[in-house]
């Protein structure tokens, strides 16, 4: 009976688990909290996919195209080849499992454009796309636990792989029912865990996407991709706690940008990019919000009630809710944020690691999105990396033979752990995330220089220098405590990624090589061995394969 | 401004209460509060005294997530959209939600919800809708964010053992609406689960943060008109 470990329970965990299921494969899915917290609901604007019999005129190959111009020739052929074609067939399984999807009277699906498309090709649900599908998912995750096929795990955190000679059996997970950790042992194990926001503190995302999966098993050998391509959303508004995305859909019902400059109101977009300059893609108005260097707005206000309340509720309510804003008669304050990371663990076709038997999807693996991803792509990335990831395991003999023997190393971790727990320090962790977070928004902002990035690596190695000598507060729950360190290395290596980048490409930006380089036109690749980073170009494209 | 929290450090032991001095921004919400608690500076109760730091739950921060809930001033509610500026009196007063088993101060144990989905095996399996579908209720339903705010509120719930609440008849109408091969086994472990206890007070409708009109689900459920 082959058993596979999944870490994660959003749409790409979920997906995984929903096909390892279908195909008679014993699943764990393994989480802190229910499918229903993860960031996967928060996405809005919708998925892509072409359907056949398109009126329009859109293809598959045009959505490749679209996805591969949109990467800036970073993501591979073959990859970007197989999300695009299976685009119908994932939305198709989506609406037979009863995901409530914005439909047309005789209930065929709606569609939206997204920038950078050729087409109309973005399926949604209302303004919850992801909410909806998260939904559909745990319903059917539901149907196969009460068959014994899918065992959920709530409450449990990824603490590291069991890894021996470079093949991967399982995972300690740390368990807060009973506040310690437990070895689970699996034929495959598949990290779905979201992106990276934390490194940056407030983002347009959820605060259990913090990157440690990915940090930890980097520091166990598994090695990282084009973690210097983050995208960042042009506008959202600031909260105490968050930034919170301004859809895209307030500039395309004519939203209009503008600033200040001496008392007179100035529509930058407009004046530098003509009658269509705020629907720019998001890396430009991002880079040109950034060099202004001044406050900016948002303005719906003269659409008139009956716009904003038939197109924007949704907009409306949030700016009235969090920042006090009646968008009836002001404009919003608005500031690029960090939104979605292109990078992550480096997999191959089959999204498996450097690491066998070791695998992951969705926003914690690098594939498809090259340097910059377009709108609508990632939801329908995550679905299908879980599929891709179920079909390679279902493919494969389960394990003939005992698991090695991970007791030793079980022991010492319970009794790092304990040592942890055991102080009496009230130094809380979360100052020094705090700093990270600073250091990550002023050194690797939406325009880079070597000045910013060297100062960048220098901030994270005393942070790390001081990650080990100190006593956490051990009253917070301890998954934060021990995640620090790994935290850290992610983001020590991602600062080291963007540094190595020398041009300017999709969503990096870098005023010291403003120039897009053929020699570069290959994805940076990270690896880590005991303590050392190094960094190589994947010029022989070995995870295209 | 007084903040008092009731406080418990784990499962089986005792809740106590604690009380602190917020002295952050006043636009903030209650998620914002406790953060500012916990992490502005040292984090001491209003006689000076060091405690520990405050267990809660968050994700999204936005409410659309379900994580935040608890009891602020007596009403079960997202502590990332109830702001100070909406509270009334000298004090804000935060307890965790009472139908469900205390993991840590706020954190409430709320898988009784997904188990007794589980139990019933409420799913769709496949999308076979019936005739005349209300595409805008199935929309507003498949919100529900799992927050048990419904439950708590509701005063034929008690520990979710036989009565399974207004999550549970939602998921169910969706269930019966989306498969109509399902409709007559689902509406078999409704009435079982909800329809034969539910007294309607409806109080899970006004403290619904997704606005579901659970009153809707449970109309077509009874009359079988889905
Ligand atoms: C505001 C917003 C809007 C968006 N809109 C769109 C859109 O319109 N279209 C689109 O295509 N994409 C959109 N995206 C991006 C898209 O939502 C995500 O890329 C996608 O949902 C990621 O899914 P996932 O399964 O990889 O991760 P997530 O949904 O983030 O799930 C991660 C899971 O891992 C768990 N986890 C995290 N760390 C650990 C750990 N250490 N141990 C155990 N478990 C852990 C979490 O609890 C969670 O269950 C949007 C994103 C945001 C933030
Ligand atoms: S019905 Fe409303 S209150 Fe009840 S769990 Fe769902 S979202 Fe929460």
């Amino acid at each position: 009976m082959k058993h596979v470990l999944i870490i994660g329970s959003g749409i790409s965990g979920m997906a995984c688990a929903v096909r390892c299921a279908e195909q008679g494969i014993h699943v764990t899915l393994a989480s802190p909290f229910p499918s229903e917290r993860s960031q996967s609901v928060m996405a809005a604007g919708g998925i892509n996919a072409v359907l056949s019999g398109d009126s329009q005129g859109d293809s598959v190959d045009s959505h490749i195209q679209d996805t591969l111009r949109g990467g800036c020739r970073l993501g591979g052929v073959r990859a970007v080849t197989g999300l695009c074609e299976n685009g119908e067939r994932i939305l198709r399984q989506l609406e037979g499992i009863g995901t409530v999807f914005s439909v047309d009277p005789q209930g065929r699906l709606l569609r939206r454009a997204f920038g950078g498309q050729s087409y109309k090709r973005t399926c949604y649900c209302g303004a919850s796309t992801g909410k909806q599908i998260v939904s559909a998912l745990v319903m059917e995750v539901r149907r196969y636990e009460a068959q014994g096929l899918i065992r959920r795990r709530l409450w449990c955190c990824f603490h590291s792989a069991l890894i021996r000679e470079g093949v991967c059996y399982g995972a300690l997970l740390f368990d807060e029912a009973f506040g310690g950790l437990d070895a689970v042992c699996a034929d495959a194990v598949v990290i779905a865990t979201g992106g990276q926001n934390a490194l940056f503190g407030k983002t347009t995302g959820s605060t259990q996407c913090d990157g440690y999966a990915a940090g930890k098993l980097f520091m166990q050998g598994a090695e990282l991709k084009n973690l210097e391509f983050i995208q960042y959303h042009p506008t959202t508004l600031e909260t105490a706690q968050k930034r919170m995305l301004i859809t895209e859909a307030a500039r395309g019902e004519g939203g209009r940008l503008f600033c200040r400059k001496n008392g007179r109101t100035v529509y930058f977009m407009e004046e530098k990019y003509g009658p269509g300059g705020n629907l720019q893609t998001r890396d430009v108005i991002s880079r040109e919000i950034d060099a202004l260097g001044d406050s900016v707005f948002l303005d719906v206000s003269f659409l008139g009630k009956s716009v904003i309340d038939n197109r924007l509720s949704e907009l409306r309510d949030l700016c009235a809710k969090y920042g006090g804003i009646d968008v009836y008669r002001e404009p919003i304050p608005v500031r690029p944020s960090v939104h979605f990371f292109m990078g992550g663990l480096a997999v191959h076709l089959n999204h498996e690691t450097n690491i066998r038997n070791l695998f992951a999807v969705g926003e914690c693996a690098s594939m498809y999105h090259g340097a910059n991803r377009l709108g609508g792509n990632s939801l329908l990335a995550a679905l299908y990396s879980g599929n891709v990831a179920a079909d390679a395991i279902a493919g494969r003999e389960g394990r003939q033979t005992a698991p090695p023997d991970f007791s030793a190393e079980t022991e010492r971790e319970k009794q790092l752990l304990g040592q942890d727990r055991d102080t009496q320090s009230r130094f809380p962790v979360m100052y020094i995330r705090d700093l990270l977070a600073e250091t990550m928004q002023k050194n690797l902002g939406i325009v880079r220089n070597e000045a910013h990035l060297t100062q960048g690596l220098k901030d994270i190695d005393y942070y790390l220098s001081i990650a080990g000598r100190i006593h956490y507060d051990s009253s917070v729950m301890p998954y934060f405590n021990y995640s620090l360190t790994a935290i850290l290395t992610l983001a020590r290596a991602t600062m080291a990624c963007a540094l190595s980048r020398r041009e300017s490409r999709g969503a990096h930006w870098r005023s010291d090589y403003p120039e897009t380089e053929e020699a570069y036109q290959s994805a940076t690749v990270m690896a880590y061995d005991g303590g050392k980073y190094s960094v190589r170009l994947d010029k022989e494209r070995a995870y295209e394969s | 401004m007084r903040v008092s929290v009731l406080r418990q450090q784990h499962p089986g032991s005792d809740p106590y209460w604690e009380t602190f001095e917020y002295d952050g921004p006043d636009h903030n919400s209650v998620a914002g509060v406790l953060d500012y608690l916990n992490y502005h500076d040292d984090i001491v109760d209003t006689e000076g005294r060091r405690t520990t730091r405050i267990g809660w739950e968050c994700s999204c921060l936005q409410g659309i997530c379900g994580a935040c809930a608890m009891v602020i001033n007596g009403r079960p509610a997202l502590a990332c959209e109830t702001f100070i500026r909406d509270l009334k009196g000298p004090e804000i007063r935060i307890q965790p939600l009472r139908k469900f088993p205390v993991i840590h101060d706020l954190v409430t144990d709320r898988s009784s919800i997904h188990e007794n989905l589980k139990q019933a095996n409420v799913s769709i399996g496949e999308y076979r809708p019936s005739a005349k579908t209300d595409h805008a209720h199935h929309y507003a339903v498949a919100k529900c964010l799992k927050c048990g705010l419904c439950l708590e509120v509701c005063p034929n719930y008690v520990n979710g053992r036989t009565f399974f609440g207004a999550a549970f008849a939602n998921d169910c109408y969706l269930v019966a609406s989306r498969n109509r091969s399902k409709t007559a086994e689902i509406r078999t472990l409704y009435a079982e689960h909800f329809g034969k206890d539910c007294s309607k007070s409806l109080s899970c409708m006004e403290i619904c943060p997704m606005k579901i009109q659970t009153l809707a689900s449970i109309a077509r459920l009874n009359r079988g008109k889905l």
